[in-house]
């Protein structure tokens, strides 16, 4: 093969490689943008007795806030990306409000259905959950919220009818994070785990500190969870880094402000009489923030895994 | 980053309280207070059982006769002019520190009555102005001399309560600042200069208060009362405290149990021992009640 060929080969296999990724990009940005605006045209506008009023609202990070004054602010510390929001009515009966978030990945429609964890396991999308007058559910990358201004058994009726419609328009189910592998399974209650990324939100669950001394941001993966093994109680962390050295430089952190006077040896007893403490395993710390016992710290310690 | 400028959980457990955390960041005590700090703080409790009708839409003339009843009994006035001329003269300018939060704001027609009695003091109308996000733009309020403090107590997702306190947020440019640790800091708000000391008067409005919060939209009818009240203090964290109270009840009484706030509004503490605004346990506040006795909850 002459040279003048195998350079003309080499740029056009450049070129087609340049023009697949741009066109997926914008294969990309289209199916992201018409995903809602697809959902909203297949949803019924009519539920039972309820009929869909006025137009609907789209949010985005920054509009939020005009739709839900602070609660916008968890969503966000979840990247949210948009929400899609319809009010239906029936004469003589409550609203019913549905909220479509598109939380851009599903391990953050998980983590922020995680966030409330309240109420009654129903069987809507991947995972819901009922309380008097709000049922939400997650799938895929979508989070979705239907709230009754007051709770009669129609309207009940109608938001779980219109809940599973919404859960049939998203085709694919969403994976949860891959982080939770790495959570010790015996003696874990399920219902406590929170997954985050945002110091706020981990303080909201459990105050740490004033100041974001585990360096969580975007870049970070954290779960919250509860233990109770043997009548003995404990919450821990598990965050994963982008690398070890990140790791390592929140874990340092982390024993000089909070567990300043153990000097590197943990388990630490705290004021309240319950253990403290960390270790690192590659690029995940793990985190005992309060344990009953010395044996539980250390037992958590040991068991939490490095995830891929 | 120095180690002893971050506040962690083991400070608070090794107070014991936050009530040594206010000298630990250099904050004054008792400084801009507008409550009593040496003795007790009134509050008046007043309801009207007529002020909701049955479908719990305002009877402005109840809730005028409220105001004015609550208003003259806190100042020990003869009637509520006299009140009223007592707290602003007619130099002041008057911002009125309303909640605009679309399902449960502060009443149009509560409102028009602070507004009417600023006029019989003599406050020009020019002089006058009804705001909440939009204060820091205001004209009025940037040059104000007097704040009137209303708003109806919520559950709230951050503070726990949406309370008197939790209303001057939008006193500052980047509220999400405050939301750590369930507002904690709210207090310091109210110690920056365009707030200090301005504070006259703060009513609590008890009318349907919203005793539980979930979901994005934080609200549900199902979780509002008619309360019928008003409680009014120049104390806002006397005033709050007791507002507190009464939604614990509550809903102690709705979910049959223990069944605390959450998160716990522990602003309210913390405006007390850290921020020295107010008075926040019962045996520092002089509650008055007047009106409507029945299910006080308190």
């Amino acid at each position: 093969m002459r040279w003048g060929e195998s350079v003309k080969k080499a740029l056009f296999l450049l070129l087609v490689t340049l023009a697949a990724g741009w066109f997926s990009l914008l294969m990309t940005r289209k199916s992201f943008a018409d995903s809602l605006a697809t959902m909203a045209e297949a949803l019924d506008r009519q539920v039972g007795a309820w009929n869909a009023t006025g137009q609907d609202g789209t949010y985005d990070g920054e509009t939020i806030y005009d739709y839900i004054d602070g609660a916008g602010e968890v969503y966000r510390a979840y990247n949210m990306q948009r929400c899609l929001s319809r009010s239906y009515t029936a004469a003589g009966e409550p609203a019913i409000v549905l909220d479509i978030f598109d939380m851009g990945s599903s391990e953050d429609a998980f983590g922020v259905f995680t966030h409330d964890r309240e109420g009654k396991p129903a069987n809507v999308g991947q995972d819901a959950l009922y309380r008097q007058g709000w049922l939400s559910f997650w799938k895929s990358r979508f989070f979705v919220s239907l709230y009754m201004e007051r709770e009669t058994p129609a309207a009940k009726e109608a938001a779980f009818h219109l809940a599973r419609a919404v859960a049939s328009l998203i085709r694919e189910e969403g994976r949860k994070p891959a982080i939770l592998l790495g959570l010790p399974p015996k003696g874990l209650r399920d219902r406590s785990v929170r997954y985050l990324h945002h110091p706020m939100l981990l303080n909201y669950h459990y105050y740490l500190a004033d100041e974001n001394i585990l360096n969580l941001g975007k870049e970070t993966d954290a779960l919250l969870a509860t233990y109770s093994r043997d009548g003995k109680r404990a919450r821990f962390l598990l965050v994963q880094y982008p690398n070890p050295g990140k790791a390592k430089e929140a874990c340092s952190r982390f024993l000089a402000h909070y567990l300043p006077e153990a000097e590197g040896k943990v388990p630490l007893r705290l004021e309240n009489g319950k253990w403290a403490a960390a270790s690192l395993k590659g690029r995940f710390l793990a985190v005992v923030l309060e344990s009953d016992s010395r044996s539980l710290a250390e037992d958590l310690l040991g068991e939490a895994k490095a995830c891929p | 980053m120095s180690v002893k400028n971050i506040i962690t959980r083991r400070d608070f457990l090794r107070a014991g309280a936050c009530i040594t955390l206010g000298s630990f960041m250099g904050l004054p005590h008792g400084v801009g207070s507008s409550a009593n700090r040496e003795g007790k703080s009134r509050v008046v409790l007043m309801r009207d059982k007529d002020v909701l009708d049955s479908n719990e839409q305002i009877n402005r003339i109840a809730l005028e006769e409220m105001l004015d009843d609550a208003v003259t009994t806190l100042l020990d006035a003869p009637d509520p002019s006299s009140a009223w001329k007592r707290l602003v003269t007619p130099g002041d300018i008057v911002g009125i520190k309303t909640n605009a939060w679309p399902y449960l704001p502060t009443p149009p027609p509560l409102n028009e009555a602070i507004r009417k009695r600023l006029l019989e003091a003599g406050v020009g109308e020019e002089n006058i102005s009804a705001d909440d996000r939009g204060v820091l733009r205001d004209a009025v309020f940037q040059q104000s001399t007097a704040l009137i403090n209303v708003r109806p107590m919520r559950t709230h997702h951050w503070s726990g309560l949406g309370t008197l306190l939790k209303n001057y947020i939008m006193f500052v440019p980047q509220p999400s600042r405050y939301h750590d640790n369930a507002c904690e800091r709210l207090g310091a708000i109210w110690q920056l200069p365009h707030v200090k000391g301005k504070t006259r008067l703060n009513i609590l409005v008890m009318l349907t208060p919203l005793f539980h919060g979930m979901g994005p939209h934080h609200f549900s009818r199902q979780h509002t009362w008619p309360y019928s009240g008003l409680i009014v203090s120049q104390d806002p964290v006397a005033a709050d405290a007791t507002g507190a109270r009464i939604i614990q009840a509550r809903r102690e009484a709705f979910f049959g149990g223990e069944r605390p706030v959450t998160p716990l509004p522990r602003h309210i503490v913390a405006a007390d021992t850290r921020f020295g605004l107010g008075n926040s346990r019962a045996e520092r506040i002089e509650l008055i009640r007047l009106g409507w006795q029945k299910d006080q909850y308190l």
